[in-house]
């Protein structure tokens, strides 16, 4: 693909039910009502001059540029500020005008440096603007005051202000209001001396996000890449989708060269990607340098034992011995002793491939993917309740919901384009309410105030939603009719959640939630014409991670929120494939679809198909996987793209497993954490050379398009057919297209989906059936996928990792903004300028207790392990409740998680570990230190 | 059952001892058959195996709903209809 152009035309759409119709310059148009004569212009081709204005946000009017005649009107409005009216007749190119418009073009030149880059590369819109206006040279001379020799902020590592180029049309701190939500930028002074600041600082110590929003809005010189200037500008762009959250926001790849000399010089949020609309996270846009990052291995490597040196081999030596070893190991063990292990940040084709080959040349189920430590619950949960295992509703739905109740997530770090979108809805009116053990931004930030913030104690989730329930019931805020049209066990729900124990008063000592603030929660959610629910991994990742997302599918169905646009159940999935991972059929009970593999005419399909015998037991999960090496009869495993011996809990077990296993095979970019326990290497594919799709937090299927080839010399889906065909079970495909028409041929919800209908219609939400040709943004609309909705009876049945004299304190960790998971990417970029180390926040009084101060090294430990940190005393905890990352491997915070899990799904109970923290001694950074040793190699 | 896991429990029993604890409130029956059923539908065979094994070495540290819910695997007495579900998690 060539430079994908997209059309600036200049204000927003206007949704309206009325059309109008006006005359632009003897062209008709026809019109939303209130769509401004710019756009009207744009929309009938006829591009009228601009600055101030671009389509992403409202229309400003400063600038003066876009000034047009209305016949019958008086003097020369601006375009941008104007709304079509009907019958409306626009001339835009009079002589009045375009004298006018030369004026103010100077005006602009005048404090525009001459010699400005962004003319030679074409990116400053004022050049073009100056040819079109004719202004040749500026009447008032370059000598005058001006800005020229203001200082460069080359603070951001990804972007630089140059406030020479800059204009003051503010389009940035439009942008950074408006897109992003942040408002870290302002207009600081008046008349000529008027600059852009992010307040008194610069940008980097400012409270900018580095979401790229402002620098995408620029029309000049003033905000731009970095990469920009170093590598000049791309020549092609390919459309692909971005490879870190569950947002999966769409992205132009602009690049130069082509083959393996590609080089990316920019990402640019694609305007009509579906899930984010134009705009995109610091991740996203600008943490891709991984893909090249020197550390990538792109060789095959083996080994004969964990502690020998890698030997580099040839893709056919090393599959050979894959496939030879796993045999081996199932001729002298049985057929259960190897599986594999898929990942989330695989694409649906490759995912699917990894569970066929398990399931068709392994001979077993013994597969799982990363989602068993994140989401699994949900899939549980919600299909227990609903009948599907995904959330409800596209992300757009926010848009009209009144209530939002946020449950153990943190969208503004996590997911975080997805954030802007509901920070742009509650400052339009909507209410929030944050139930979270911290204080996390969405509690309180610019323009954002949570109507309460619910500090539920991690581990209570079950107690507290039980209560929320208790309050609707009992006060009759309930939707009978709903329940009674809609719903099943609904009697033996209400008659369970009434009683005594579930009340707020009751719970309130567990919880710690005041009862009071409990009540008036429950009344707002419930009285709310539109409430929704989004939830995140504060929810799942307990030992009740299943009881509460059925918990929080009671809610929504004892109120009726369910079934239309701005209300539902939604998980905020974590990694970019998470929920396609889960519908290939990566779980060890389960095919494609989520449908059982004890189903005999749902094996008949596979059967059929792939010439095997299926299995109809369930296959080791993940946890089962270790605890069944450890029991020796597991010698085999197959790991793609998950750093199970650092992003698992209970590091020390996950290491004496697979140090117990005969062969690990790892396939990644990095030689991870998991590859130090690896006895063979096989490269990876990043997502930039990757062909295929992947599936967002809102069933949204997008397509992800190479940029590059393979730079290791294989596609990651060729490799698994390869070590398939090598073990006896020939496995083919002519490309990625030919494995989705599969997926599509044997799942029904993917029935209508292929490469060809989402290269047409850019992207689709399962299901996609003959009844649903276009997806479906919005589930369980008139009826729910199981028929009736099931209320279950929650109980709630306290964690089994109580806080005790000895761990007196609760751990529960989370994500920060610019890292990711275990760091793998988002380590190997600039974004570590931000957060270079996990660090442990702790509250003042437990701090002071320990004579702890802010960057004090502390020891943190629980009853499996101790690790070391840095401390940051702060008040967003609440006393008890210590919090950190998990995105660095030195840190190693699941040295200190145990092996706790969901009852329904073994999903770690990652936010509940009983801790102490104690001033770091000679002995625990001994300890510590020997880690470090270990992990940097 | 609620104050922990034994630290000699084997896996099976940890896992199986989390299942009697979130179908404790049911009647009893009720709950071992909501247990055998969760166990068909999501352990590995050799998982259930394990306990079974322990449960006819008579381990006294068996939950008595654990042991009873593993009479329905031996009865062949769980509800298919559950297990065709969709399943999910
Ligand atoms: S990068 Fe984003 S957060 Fe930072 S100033 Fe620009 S728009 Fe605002
Ligand atoms: S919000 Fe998520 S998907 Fe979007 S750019 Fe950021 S990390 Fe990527
Ligand atoms: S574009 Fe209309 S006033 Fe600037």
């Amino acid at each position: 693909m060539s430079i994908a152009a997209e059309t600036d035309y200049g204000t927003p759409a206007v949704a309206a039910r009325t059309d109008v119709t006006v005359t632009i310059d003897g062209h008709g148009v026809t019109v939303p009502a209130g769509t401004s004569v710019l756009r009207a212009a744009a929309e009938a081709g006829i591009g009228i001059p601009k600055l101030c204005a671009t389509d992403s946000l409202a229309a400003f009017g400063s600038c003066r540029l876009c000034l047009v005649e209305v016949e019958g009107g008086r003097g020369t409005p601006a375009a941008c500020t104007t709304p079509c009216a009907d019958g409306m007749v626009v001339a835009t190119d009079t002589d009045d005008v375009r004298a006018l418009r030369r004026g103010v073009m100077e005006l602009y030149l005048s404090d525009h440096p001459e010699d400005c880059a962004g003319c030679a590369r074409g990116t400053c819109e004022i050049q073009a603007l100056a040819v079109r206006t004719g202004v040749a040279e500026v009447r008032y001379g370059r000598g005058g005051a001006n800005h020229l020799a203001e200082d460069r902020d080359e603070s951001n590592p990804y972007f630089a202000y140059d406030p020479a180029a800059c204009i003051v049309c503010s389009r940035c701190v439009r942008a950074c209001e408006q897109i992003q939500g942040t408002f870290a930028l302002t207009v600081s002074g008046r008349g000529f001396g008027s600059r852009i600041t992010p307040g008194a600082t610069d940008f980097l110590a400012s409270e900018c996000v580095s979401c790229g929003a402002c620098v995408q809005a620029c029309p000049t010189e003033a905000l731009t890449e970095t990469s920009l200037v170093a590598l000049g500008m791309p020549t092609r762009t390919v459309l692909t989708t971005c490879a870190y959250c569950g947002v999966g926001c769409s992205f132009k790849a602009e690049v130069q060269g082509a083959g393996p000399d590609t080089r990316v010089v920019r990402m640019t949020p694609w305007k009509d990607g579906g899930a984010n609309a134009g705009h995109s996270c610091v991740k996203g846009r600008f943490a891709y340098g991984y893909a090249a990052h020197p550390d990538r291995q792109l060789r095959p490597m083996v080994r004969n034992s964990i502690d020998d040196p890698w030997q580099e081999v040839s893709w056919d030596e090393a599959i050979t011995r894959v496939a030879e070893g796993m045999r081996g190991i199932q001729e002298r063990h049985g057929v259960g002793a190897i599986g594999g292990i898929s990942s989330s940040r695989c694409t649906n084709e490759e995912v699917y491939l990894v569970q066929k080959m398990v399931r068709a040349a392994f001979g077993n189920n013994n597969v799982d993917t990363c989602a068993r430590v994140c989401h699994s619950p949900t899939g549980y949960g919600l299909n227990h309740a609903f009948g599907t295992s995904a959330g409800t509703q596209d992300f757009a739905s926010v848009e009209q919901a009144d209530v939002i109740l946020l449950i153990g997530a943190n969208p503004t770090d996590a997911h975080p384009v997805f954030a802007s979108r509901m920070k742009r809805r509650l400052r339009e009116g909507g209410q929030i309410i944050v139930a979270d053990p911290r204080r996390i931004d969405l509690v309180r930030s610019p323009h954002v105030e949570a109507a309460y913030h619910l500090p539920v104690r991690p581990g209570t989730n079950v107690a507290f939603v039980n209560a929320m329930a208790h309050v609707i019931v009992t006060e009759e805020l309930h939707d009978v009719t709903f329940l009674r049209e809609r719903c099943e066990e609904v009697e033996e729900f209400l008659h369970f959640i009434v009683r005594p124990e579930n009340s707020p008063e009751a719970t309130a000592a567990e919880t710690g939630i005041d009862a009071d603030q409990l009540r008036c929660a429950a009344r707002l959610y419930a009285s709310a014409g539109n409430a929704a629910i989004y939830y995140g991994l504060g929810v799942t990742e307990h030992s009740q991670g299943s009881t509460m997302v059925m918990g929080m599918a009671n809610l929504a169905m004892i109120t009726g929120n369910i079934g239309r646009e701005g209300v539902g159940v939604n998980p905020l999935r974590g990694q970019n494939n998470v929920q396609g991972s889960c519908d290939m059929g990566s779980f060890p009970h389960e095919l494609p679809g989520y449908r059982h593999v004890s189903r005999p005419e749902v094996r008949e399909i596979y059967e059929s198909l792939w010439g095997v015998t299926i299995q109809p037991t369930p296959g080791l999960r993940i946890p089962n996987m270790f605890d069944s090496a450890l029991g020796h009869s597991f010698l085999g495993l197959y790991v793609q793209g998950e750093d199970i011996a650092q992003s698992d809990p209970n590091t020390q077990h996950v290491e004496a497993a697979l140090r117990s296993m005969e062969l690990v095979v790892v396939q990644d970019l990095f030689l991870n954490e998991t590859a130090r326990f690896a006895h063979i290497f096989l490269p990876g594919t990043s997502f930039l050379e990757k062909d295929g799709t992947f599936t967002n937090a809102e069933r949204r299927l997008n397509r992800v398009r190479p940029v590059m080839p393979s730079l290791v010399g294989k596609d990651e889906w060729q490799v698994v057919c390869e070590i398939a065909t090598a073990m006896g079970y020939p496995m083919s495909y002519a490309d990625p297209a030919a494995i989705m028409d599969e997926i599509a041929a044997t799942t029904p919800t993917f029935a209508g989906v292929s490469f060809a209908r989402l290269d047409a219609e850019g992207s689709m939400q399962w299901p996609v059936t003959e009844a649903a040709p276009h997806g479906t943004p919005t589930m369980h609309v008139g009826g729910f996928v199981r028929g009736r909705g099931r209320l279950t009876q929650t109980v709630y049945v306290p964690t089994t990792e109580p806080t005790t004299r000895r761990y007196p304190l609760i751990l529960t960790t989370g994500r920060i903004l610019t890292q990711y998971n275990v760091g793998a990417q988002t380590r190997r970029t600039p974004n570590s300028t931000w957060h270079p180390e996990d660090i442990l926040e702790i509250h003042p009084s437990d701090a002071q207790m320990r004579g702890i101060s802010s960057g004090d090294v502390v020891a943190l430990s629980s009853r499996v392990g101790t690790t070391n940190l840095t401390a940051l005393v702060s008040d967003r905890m609440q006393p008890g409740v210590v919090y950190t990352t998990f995105h660095h491997p030195v840190t190693g915070a699941n040295v200190v998680t145990t092996e706790n899990s969901d009852w329904a799904t073994n999903c770690p109970e990652y936010k509940v570990t009983a801790v102490q923290v104690t001033v770091a001694t000679e002995a625990t950074r001994a300890a510590y230190a020997g880690r470090e040793a270990a992990v940097r190699g | 059952m609620t104050s922990g896991h034994a630290p000699h429990e084997t896996p099976e029993m940890r896992l199986g001892h989390d299942l009697v604890r979130a179908f404790a409130h049911l009647p009893r029956e009720r709950a071992a058959e909501e247990i055998a059923t969760h166990i068909a539908k999501f352990w590995e065979p050799r998982m259930r195996h394990a306990l079974m094994a322990q449960i006819r070495r008579g381990n006294t540290d068996l939950h008595p709903l654990l042991v009873r819910s593993a009479e329905h695997f031996v009865d062949g007495d769980i509800d298919r209809g559950e297990v065709r579900e969709p399943s999910g998690g």
